[in-house]
C-alpha cells in the first residue's frame, strides 16, 4: 500500500464518523421533539382527556403519510423569553394524506406554553397556509390555547408588523377556493377563534371554548361575570350564536367528524367532488315515506326523515344540527354524488324562517355554490317569523340574503315544494320559477299561494264578510273559495312548476337531473366587480 | 333545574305533561299554536316534571318559561 492510498482510505474514515455523528446528532435532536421525551407535558395533557397535538395529527393522516414542516423551530429568544424552551415553536404544521388526498394541517401544541402563538410558530402557520393555497390543498387547523404569546407581543417592534395579520389575507382569498376548516379543541378564546372565525367549517370539542376574549378579560373590562361556557362554550355556539357547527365529545370524534366533512368536498374549487359507487336503486323509495307526511298541513312533521329515504343510505350529514333547527341544512349523496340540502323542518318553530334559520342557510348554499355542490331545496314554509324580535335582527336584510345566494349560485338547482310555499319564504327557498333553477318540482300535499289563507282572507276580505249577514259563515265560504285554488296541480297548470310528481319518485327525477346537468351553468352577469351581499 | 321554553310566540293549545310526570328527551310536552300552525315543544332533556307553568289558551312570548323540569 503506498502513502497516497493510505492517506484517501483515512480521509473516507473521517468524513463517514463525521457523517454518522451529524446524524445521530439529527436523531437525538428530532426525537427531543417526540411526545415520548415530553413525558409530563403529554400525561398533564391526557389527564384532561385530551391528544396531543401530534397524536391528533397521527389520527387525522393517512398512516406514515404526514411531513412536517419546520420541526426544529424555536422561539425567537427575545429577552422575556430567556431561557424557556419552545419545541417547534408551539405549532406543528405539515402535509400528508387524509382518505387519500393531500391536505395542510397546522396543530396547536398545548404543551408548549398554554398553545400560546409565537413569533416564529405563526411564521410557520403563514408558511402551511401559503402552501395550502398555492397548491390548492384543503386546510385543517386543530387550535387550542390562548392566542398571542403575550411574552413577545408587548413590544411595537415586533407586533406593529403584525406578522399573523398577513395570514389573514392569504385566509380570505383562500375562502371558497380550498375547504378550510377550524377545530377547536380547548380553551380557544381569542387567537384561535381569530383563524376558526374565517374557516367553513367549525368542529368544537365538549369543554372548548371560543370568543374574542375570555371571562377574565370579561370581568375586567365590563364587570360581566359569566363562566367560560357560558361565554363560549361549545353547547353555546353550537346552539345559540351558531359559531360553530358541531359539538364533538373528543379528539377522536373531533378527527373523525373533519374526515366525514371533507369526503363531501373535492380538494379545492378547480377539483371535482368525489363521486362514490352507489348500489342502492333510484326508483325504490321506502313507501313509509307517504306516511312521514302530515294529515293536515298545520301539522309539524320530521323533513330529516323523509331526507333519509330520498337520498344515499347514512348519507344525509347535517351541517349545523343544533342551531336554527327550523331548517336543514346538509350534505347527502343521491346515486353517489354529493349535493347541498336545504329544507325547511317544520318540527321547529313549523319551519318558519327566523333570522338564525336565514342565516345558516345562505352561509350553507355559499358554502355549497363554492365547492360544486347541486342545490336540493325541500320546502314546506309558512313564512317569516314576525314581530319586532325578528325586526330587531334585520329579518329583511337577512331574508335577501338567502334569495341572493340561492339566486347567484351557479350549481345545479333543484326545487321541491312538499307542502306550504308562502309568500317571500317560498321565493327565498328557490320555490316555482323564483330563482331559475332548474328543475322545480312539486308533490300532490304542496299548497302555493303569497300568505296564509285565513290570515289573508281576514286581512284582505274583513269588510267583506263583516257586512255579511253571516259573517262566520261568509269568512268560511271564502277561505274556502280560496283554498280550492293553491294546489300543486293548478300551480303547474299555471306552469309555476315543472312537474307534479309522485313524492316516491323523487329520487329517481332528482339523480337523473342532476346527471344530465353540467357542474357550473352558464348565467349572465352584468360587468360589475363584484356583488354586495346582503349582510 | 332545566326549563322547557317557548321558541316563539304562540298561544298554547295543548298540554301534554303534568307535575311529576316523566319525561324522555325529545318528548313532545306542549303544543302551541302560532301562524295558524301546530308547534311542537319538545324536552331537551330528560327529567321529571316540576311544574307546568302555563295553561291551555294562554298567550306565551318567546322565550317564556313554558315546564320546568327536575
Amino acid at each position: 500500500m503506498n502513502s497516497e492510498t493510505f492517506r484517501d482510505e483515512n480521509k473516507d474514515k473521517t468524513q463517514e464518523n463525521r457523517i454518522r455523528r451529524l446524524m445521530d446528532e439529527l436523531l437525538v435532536k428530532s426525537d427531543a421533539l417526540l411526545d415520548e421525551q415530553r413525558p409530563d407535558a403529554v400525561l398533564k395533557q391526557h389527564s384532561k382527556g385530551k391528544l396531543t397535538a401530534r397524536e391528533r395529527i397521527e389520527l387525522l393522516f393517512d398512516q406514515g403519510t404526514f411531513i412536517e414542516i419546520g420541526k426544529f423551530v424555536q422561539n425567537i429568544g427575545m429577552e422575556t423569553m430567556q431561557g424557556i424552551d419552545t419545541p417547534a415553536d408551539g405549532i406543528i404544521t405539515g402535509i400528508g394524506e387524509v382518505d387519500g388526498r393531500t391536505v395542510a394541517v397546522s396543530a396547536s401544541d398545548y404543551t408548549v406554553m398554554g398553545g400560546s402563538m409565537g413569533k416564529i410558530g405563526l411564521e410557520k402557520q403563514a408558511r402551511i397556509i401559503k402552501i395550502a393555497k398555492e397548491a390548492g390543498y384543503p386546510l385543517i387547523f386543530l387550535m387550542e390555547g390562548g392566542g398571542h404569546r403575550i411574552q413577545e407581543g408587548l413590544d411595537s417592534r415586533e407586533f406593529a408588523r403584525g406578522s399573523s395579520g398577513s395570514s389573514f389575507v392569504d385566509l380570505s382569498l383562500m375562502s371558497g377556493w380550498v375547504p378550510l376548516i377550524g377545530a377547536i379543541m380547548g380553551p380557544g378564546f381569542a387567537g384561535p377563534s381569530n383563524f376558526a372565525s374565517l374557516c367553513d367549517f367549525i368542529p368544537m370539542v365538549e369543554g372548548s371554548t371560543m370568543g374574542i376574549a375570555g371571562p377574565k378579560l370579561v370581568k375586567a373590562a365590563l364587570g360581566e361575570d359569566l363562566t367560560k361556557e357560558e361565554l363560549g362554550g361549545a353547547a353555546f355556539h353550537t346552539k345559540v350564536s351558531g359559531m360553530a357547527d358541531l359539538t364533538v365529545k373528543n379528539d377522536e370524534e373531533c378527527i373523525k367528524e373533519i374526515k366525514k366533512y371533507l369526503s363531501y368536498l373535492p380538494s379545492n374549487a378547480k377539483a371535482t367532488p368525489l363521486q362514490i359507487p352507489c348500489n342502492q336503486p333510484l326508483n325504490n323509495v321506502d313507501q313509509s315515506l307517504l306516511k312521514l307526511l302530515p294529515k293536515s298541513t298545520n301539522q309539524a312533521y320530521d323533513m330529516r326523515k323523509i331526507l333519509d329515504l330520498i337520498f344515499d343510505h347514512n348519507s344525509v350529514y347535517e351541517i349545523k344540527p343544533q342551531f336554527a333547527k327550523n331548517i336543514i341544512t346538509a350534505f347527502a349523496r343521491i346515486n353517489g354524488k354529493a349535493v347541498g340540502i336545504v329544507a325547511n323542518q317544520t318540527r321547529y318553530m313549523g319551519g318558519i324562517l327566523d333570522s338564525a334559520a336565514c342565516t345558516k342557510a345562505s352561509r350553507f348554499v355559499s358554502l355549497c355554490d363554492a365547492f360544486h355542490l347541486p342545490l336540493i331545496s325541500f320546502i314546506d314554509v309558512a313564512g317569516f317569523l314576525p314581530g319586532s324580535a325578528s325586526e330587531k335582527a334585520g329579518l329583511v336584510r337577512k331574508s335577501a340574503k338567502l334569495l341572493y345566494e340561492f339566486a347567484q349560485a351557479t350549481v345545479p338547482k333543484v326545487s321541491v315544494t312538499v307542502g306550504k310555499g308562502y309568500g317571500l319564504a317560498y321565493f327565498a327557498m328557490m320555490g316555482g320559477r323564483t330563482l331559475q333553477s332548474n328543475y322545480s318540482i312539486a308533490w300532490p300535499t304542496a299548497e302555493i299561494c303569497a300568505m296564509g289563507i285565513e290570515g289573508a282572507v281576514d286581512v284582505a276580505y274583513y269588510r267583506d264578510y263583516e257586512a255579511a249577514d253571516d259573517p262566520v259563515q261568509r269568512r268560511k265560504q271564502l277561505i274556502d273559495k280560496f283554498r280550492s285554488q293553491i294546489g300543486a296541480i293548478r300551480g303547474a297548470e299555471g306552469f309555476g312548476v315543472d312537474d307534479v310528481i309522485n313524492p316516491l319518485d323523487t329520487r329517481l327525477l332528482i339523480a337523473k337531473t342532476l346527471e344530465r346537468l353540467p357542474e357550473k351553468l352558464l348565467k349572465e352577469v352584468p360587468p360589475r366587480k363584484h356583488g354586495i351581499i346582503p349582510i | 333545574m332545566e326549563k322547557i321554553l317557548s321558541m316563539m310566540a304562540g298561544s298554547v293549545w295543548k298540554i301534554h305533561v303534568q307535575a311529576g310526570d316523566r319525561v324522555e328527551e325529545g318528548q313532545q310536552v306542549i303544543i302551541l299554536e302560532s301562524m295558524k300552525m301546530e308547534i311542537p315543544i319538545e324536552a331537551e332533556t330528560s327529567g321529571i316534571v316540576r311544574q307546568v307553568m302555563v295553561s291551555e289558551g294562554d298567550f306565551v312570548n318567546e322565550g317564556a318559561i313554558l315546564i320546568e323540569l327536575e
